[in-house]
């Protein structure tokens, strides 16, 4: 499963990255592509601004065929709180913008990807594959619009794997 | 620029006064642990399998105000420490941080003995416009009995 997650969260930050390069975030006094694993990150807070940050949350395993299949759920928030130069008034636009770039790097064929085991950086026998993006209705929160966007992630357990 | 002078020296005696009370209000050191910075495009980082190294820095003189301690529904404790700004604003410039926000929002957390301590917010306390000290609201680890 991790090696799932990983491959996926890989994907997604450099199709992101290829899509928009300009979109970059600030981590640790660093600057790479705005697209953060929740879980990976210090549990400190750090700016979410104008960043996608992955969570993953269910979990299924459907163990009727050869390989187990595991099918994991992606939620993928993000924020703005608009241009400060624009006084925020251009936020809906950004917002827009960012839903087009996802909706580019995760819906564009192919949707699947050679599953790779980055402890050791060796491809594996099977692909990841995924579903389209699901979007959720955007929210308000002071002056941030924000929205949530979910992606189904399927992967096919290998032996051995964990 | 007479007007200057005096609103500066108001600044220094505020902030020479908030030290002396922190110094003498039963005051102790606690550690400011804070992540070396990231490594340029290192995919173990960013995928979690490699940590980086953690700095511990000293804070002193530091004050808890144990009237204000709260317990949360999951049992977890919170409180707020008082901290000099004299002590804040030269660890910041010491370690190129772009402010004191900046360096409260990059630390892992507070280090009390041996019990790390994660910072919620961190607000200035000022006098006059003044920034004289820093109040950080923490969180303890909830108790697992």
């Amino acid at each position: 499963m991790q090696n799932m997650k990983d491959t996926f969260y890989i994907t997604l930050r450099d199709r992101i990255s290829a899509i928009n390069p300009a979109r970059l975030v600030l981590v640790r006094g660093e600057s790479r592509p705005a697209v953060v694993v929740e879980e990976n990150e210090l549990p400190s807070s750090f700016d979410h601004n104008e960043t996608y940050v992955l969570r993953w949350t269910e979990t299924k395993l459907d163990t009727g065929g050869p390989l187990p299949l595991v099918v994991m759920r992606c939620e993928i928030r993000y924020e703005t709180a608009g241009n400060f130069g624009n006084g925020g008034m251009d936020r809906g636009r950004i917002l827009s913008v960012m839903d087009a770039e996802l909706a580019a790097a995760i819906n564009t064929s192919p949707q699947r990807a050679a599953k790779t085991n980055f402890a050791n950086t060796a491809a594996m026998q099977t692909n990841i594959f995924w579903s389209d993006v699901a979007f959720a209705p955007e929210q308000t929160i002071n002056e941030r619009l924000s929205r949530t966007v979910t992606v189904e992630v399927f992967s096919y357990q290998e032996a051995g794997e964990r | 620029m007479a007007d200057l002078d005096r609103n500066a020296e108001a600044a220094r005696g505020a902030i020479r006064l908030v030290d002396t009370l922190l110094r003498n209000a039963r005051s102790r050191t606690v550690m400011l642990r804070i992540p070396a910075p990231a490594i340029a495009g290192d995919n173990a980082e960013q995928l979690g399998l490699a940590t980086p190294l953690f700095q511990d820095v000293e804070l002193t003189p530091a004050i808890f105000r144990t009237a204000s301690a709260k317990v949360a529904k999951d049992g977890s404790t919170q409180r707020e420490l008082l901290l000099s700004a004299t002590t804040v604003e030269a660890l910041t410039g010491s370690h190129n941080f772009a402010s004191a926000n900046t360096l409260f929002s990059t630390a892992t957390g507070i280090l009390v003995d041996d019990t790390l301590l994660i910072i919620l917010s961190a607000e200035e306390v000022e006098a006059g416009g003044i920034i004289c000290g820093y109040r950080l609201s923490l969180r303890e680890a909830p108790r697992t009995n």
